[in-house]
């Protein structure tokens, strides 16, 4: 433990000894490297067909995903012709959970509120096969640029991108969206395993600086909901003050909102704490899914399905 | 639209292709997207689906985006290209190809997959795909 302790910042060991079921093994899967994983873009190819011009690379299925899979020797795949036009999407397997959450169909419409890069948004426009509107959104210039080039490799047709704050828009398209996808800006602790920097800018505080920010955004994301529509709120980080503070927050604002449990067939998730902080948290707020690292081999992940009563979604 | 006819017509590409989509025209481009994209003016959009053709004085110019996915059924104007072309071309090299295709504007195709648009002057073809970013050639790193 000695030499986990020195890489690990006292405050970070301190917080998560406390807060993370299986302590020691959730701090070895923290330090080892991420796995390569990439997703079949259905919009251009077929799975069957992606897998036999990616054999070479002897791709593992993920059990979770059926379009998702992992790579023991990925170095290079971000130069293949098949990553260059589009066939195949480079994405943390972790990422890809929130629009399987979500469930997006052909013909709807949903709102990607906080979307660059574009990894949940171009598979969320394959999961509706080119049909419906995704409306993709991010406030910064630069990583609109990204969102839109990746929008244009992936082939989506059903995408229009915006460029503004995630409230006003959220106004702008009230009670409208079937679904809605709050992937909020983060102090994206679950990098940590793919950047020795994001270690070294750990801070206990990091939090703080961007729970106001994911408050509004969730409760933007919520008023976007059409009666019966859902929301998925996600983050990659762990810290409970951006994560199940955040939805408690939510369920203090708009009563109403109903938290569902969150599932996908082989994936090992986790219940959301119920207290923190010594506060106790509302008992819905243990609905909220946690992926830890150390049961899926993925980044830690954070992920919450909400619902706004009314009709069921369709 | 008559630039959406022009490119159909030049590739071979049915009208059933382009019979659920719809397209705008905005300054001297054209989009493509779904009926729900272009009708969505609770805001306003930085993009609305796809950059289909660049419109200039007088020519048409497809994009490779747009080609890689609506491409894939088109039938004449195509240029079938190995593994090696693809990457060089891809990697902004010129080949000098005998194909059946006119002069112009062209779809460069790998396998079963359009790669993009390349624009043809026998037997130069030049690629019009944008350099993003690279691929691997054989050799290199």
């Amino acid at each position: 433990m000695s030499g986990l302790g020195r890489r690990f910042p006292a405050a970070f060991i301190d917080r998560y000894s406390r807060l993370m079921p299986d302590f020691d093994a959730f701090l070895e899967a923290m330090q080892r490297p991420l796995r390569r994983t990439f997703r079949v873009n259905t919009l251009k190819t077929s799975r069957a067909r992606a897998l036999e011009l990616l054999a070479d690379l002897e791709p593992e299925p993920l059990p979770w995903c059926d379009v998702g899979f992992v790579l023991d020797r990925g170095e290079g795949v971000g130069l293949r012709i098949e990553h260059f036009i589009g066939l195949i999407y480079v994405q943390e397997a972790a990422s890809m959970i929130p629009p399987l959450v979500l469930e997006p169909r052909p013909g709807e419409r949903v709102l990607d509120l906080a979307a660059a890069p574009g990894s949940k948004t171009t598979q969320m426009a394959a999961m509706m096969e080119n049909q419906g509107l995704v409306i993709a959104n991010d406030q910064s210039a630069g990583r609109v640029r990204g969102l839109i080039g990746n929008v244009d490799r992936a082939g989506c047709l059903n995408t229009v991108v915006c460029r503004m704050d995630g409230g006003v828009l959220a106004r702008a398209v009230a009670g409208s969206c079937d679904r809605v996808l709050v992937d909020a800006p983060c102090s994206s602790e679950g990098t940590i395993r793919k950047s020795a920097e994001a270690l070294d800018r750990w801070s206990p505080d990091a939090s703080r600086k961007f729970a106001g920010l994911q408050k509004r955004l969730i409760l933007a994301g919520y008023e976007a909901l059409r009666p019966g529509g859902v929301m998925v709120y996600s983050t990659c980080t762990m810290a409970p003050a951006e994560n199940e503070a955040v939805v408690a927050d939510l369920l203090r604002r708009r009563p109403d909102a109903l938290v569902r449990e969150a599932g996908l067939p082989g994936l090992k998730m986790r219940p959301g704490l119920t207290s923190w902080d010594g506060e106790d948290l509302p008992e819905a707020v243990g609905r909220c899914r946690r992926v830890l690292p150390q049961d899926n081999d993925t980044e830690p992940f954070f992920v919450t399905l909400i619902q706004r009563p009314g009709h069921e979604a369709r | 639209m008559k630039h959406v006819r022009d490119i159909m017509e030049r590739f071979g590409i049915p009208e059933e292709v382009f019979k659920r989509l719809a397209a705008i025209e905005a300054q001297d481009t054209v989009f493509v997207g779904t009926p729900e994209v272009m009708k969505f003016t609770a805001v306003r959009p930085m993009r609305c689906g796809i950059r289909l053709c660049r419109l200039f004085p007088y020519s048409v110019k497809p994009t490779s985006f747009a080609m890689q996915v609506l491409g894939r059924h088109a039938t004449r104007n195509i240029i079938d290209l190995s593994d090696e072309q693809t990457r060089s071309i891809i990697n902004g090299n010129e080949l000098r190809v005998e194909a059946e295709a006119d002069n112009g504007f062209v779809l460069l195709r790998w396998h079963e997959f359009v790669i993009g648009v390349g624009l043809y002057r026998k037997p130069v073809l030049k690629s019009q795909i944008p350099r993003f970013r690279s691929v691997e050639e054989p050799g290199s790193d």
